[in-house]
């Protein structure tokens, strides 16, 4: 198999996009092209492949790739579109290193995105919900929020999770998406006001007990985007490509009470094993990772299950301040879902720009110092289906 | 007729599935017959949602996760409000959504005695 490197990435404003979704999409490749060096037209991009998960529910558009390649002058490129929930984005990338991998093309665009804003919350959380299994969840009005909470409540009895350590990871992820000039959300709550406060449960209600507003992400709409290219092809381009050392996807029951142990997240565990396995590292070479926080939980519990921290410590990890920028295993240095924005298609790519940001030295106020090697947590359903990626630098 | 639900039994070696699946986890078996899933369990864990998707006028609505004494484990409505883990509560069923032209039925929990 041939080696697969990252040489360009592109990523939107997250928020609110006033254009349609393939332009919003454009964006995002335009930029990873111009940052790869890599000209439109013919025969420059063999392969595209487009990660979303609402364009035909919520955009009433299908097949984007093909629009997507049109505009932006790549045709005859291949082109399709991917859908795999809320890991869409890691799955494209997975594919895209397939095909670069396997010999069948030199360079591929992998771009991922979302146009969410459309519809008002209540359909955004309908839309989302659809993942869940139709008779046995969804169509009990369960959503995304009601298994975090079922799940977060569980986590607390066992390990001793309080609402504490949550909001400290969400203010921990909104000072992180200060330095970040592409996150949804450029401003930080006040833990006091938000946790502690009488006036708390004010500002910061319960959406899905006991998780409140400050747990969950935002609704947001953006795109991101990658180049990929084969390594023995790295004297093309402008900057030294990052290399995507391991790949690892797993699945679980798609219905959450089935779990034999409900506080598990198997898939993220088997994951992330396959793709230390493929990368050749243990979870000890990790410098900085991006991991799936939907609900704020879910970045301690992925925590665990990546191997970063023993099981049931993660929180304390969180409380020691190990997990911000300047500690001993930055985490969601980008801002994470929670103050980034997660548009669900895009997320995937996003982290990944995030993790090649760092590797590259580029990310400024947010930097970990001598970063090596990335992880990057995508996660789709509650947890049943998963992919890990694993990113170094070279040399 | 009262709607009711169902667990779904693998001919091959028993063993007691919900919701329906096409292959038994256990033997890799395809047949499967329903048999009645109802009485009291224990509530494993729960929530109290405020942002309910559309369709629901409600202002919040409780979930849990119930624990059969056959080892089953389902989703449903809580309908009490004094809720804690561990505690008994019996099943019984009823309209959890209103749809254009169906509603759907399934596990509204009870406190239980
Ligand atoms: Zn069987």
């Amino acid at each position: 198999m041939r080696k697969v490197g990252i040489a360009g990435v592109g990523h939107t404003k997250f928020g609110r996009a006033e254009i349609p979704l393939v332009d919003v999409l454009a964006l995002a490749a335009l930029e990873a092209l111009d940052d790869a060096g890599v000209k439109t037209g013919k025969g420059n991009v063999d392969q595209v492949f487009v990660a979303s998960m609402g364009a035909g529910i919520l955009n009433r558009q299908s097949s984007v790739a093909s629009a997507l390649v049109d505009t932006l002058d790549l045709q005859p490129a291949m082109a399709e579109t991917i859908e795999n929930g809320p890991a869409s984005g890691a799955s494209a990338v997975k594919l895209g290193y397939m095909a670069i991998a396997s010999g069948m093309c030199d360079v591929a665009l992998v771009v991922g995105g979302e146009l969410m804003r459309v519809v008002t919350g209540w359909e955004a959380t309908d839309f989302v919900a659809t993942m869940l299994h139709p008779d046995a969840e969804y169509a009990y009005g369960l959503t995304l929020p009601a298994f975090a909470g079922m799940f977060t409540r569980l986590y607390m009895d066992k390990y001793g999770v309080t609402e504490k350590d949550l909001a400290m990871v969400a203010v921990k992820n909104h000072e992180h998406a200060m330095h970040n000039p592409v996150a949804h959300i450029q401003l930080v709550p006040n833990f006091h006001a938000i946790i502690e406060d009488e006036d708390a449960h004010v500002i910061n209600p319960y959406v899905a007990e006991p998780l409140r507003v400050y747990d969950v992400c935002p609704v947001s709409d953006g795109a991101a985007a990658l180049v990929l290219c084969a390594m023995d092809l790295v004297d093309r381009f402008p900057k030294k490509p990052v290399r995507i050392a391991g790949i690892g996807q797993a699945t679980d029951t798609h219905v959450v009470a089935e779990r034999e142990i409900p506080t598990d997240l198997l898939a993220v565990r088997l994951a992330a094993e396959r793709a230390y396995a493929m990368a050749g590292l243990k979870p000890e070479d990790i410098d900085v990772a991006e991991l799936h926080d939907a609900f704020t939980i879910l970045e301690i519990a992925i925590s665990e299950e990546a191997g970063l921290f023993p099981r049931g410590e993660g929180h304390l990890a969180a409380r020691r301040g190990d997990t911000r920028v300047g500690g001993k295993l930055p985490i969601n240095t980008s801002g994470g879902l929670k103050a980034k924005g997660h548009p669900l298609g895009a997320t995937g790519v996003s982290q990944i720009v995030e993790i090649v940001r760092q590797l590259r030295g580029e990310a400024n106020g947010r930097q970990v110092e001598g970063a090596k090697h990335g992880l990057a947590v995508n996660f789709g359903g509650f947890g049943n289906n998963v992919v890990a990626t694993i990113l170094s630098k070279e040399g | 007729m009262e709607p009711r639900m169902y667990a779904y039994r693998c001919t091959a070696c028993g063993k007691l599935f919900h919701p329906a699946r096409a292959v038994c986890r256990r033997c890799g078996g395809r047949e499967f017959e329903a048999v009645p899933l109802e009485g009291e369990g224990t509530l494993l864990t729960y929530t109290r949602v405020y942002a309910l998707p559309e369709g629901y006028m409600k202002p919040w609505l409780g979930f849990g996760i119930v624990e059969f004494p056959n080892g089953l484990r389902v989703s449903g409505h809580m309908n009490t409000e004094d809720l804690t883990v561990g505690m008994k509560v019996r099943a019984t069923v009823g309209v959890v959504k209103e749809g254009v032209g169906r509603d759907y039925y399934g596990f509204i929990f009870e406190k239980a005695g």
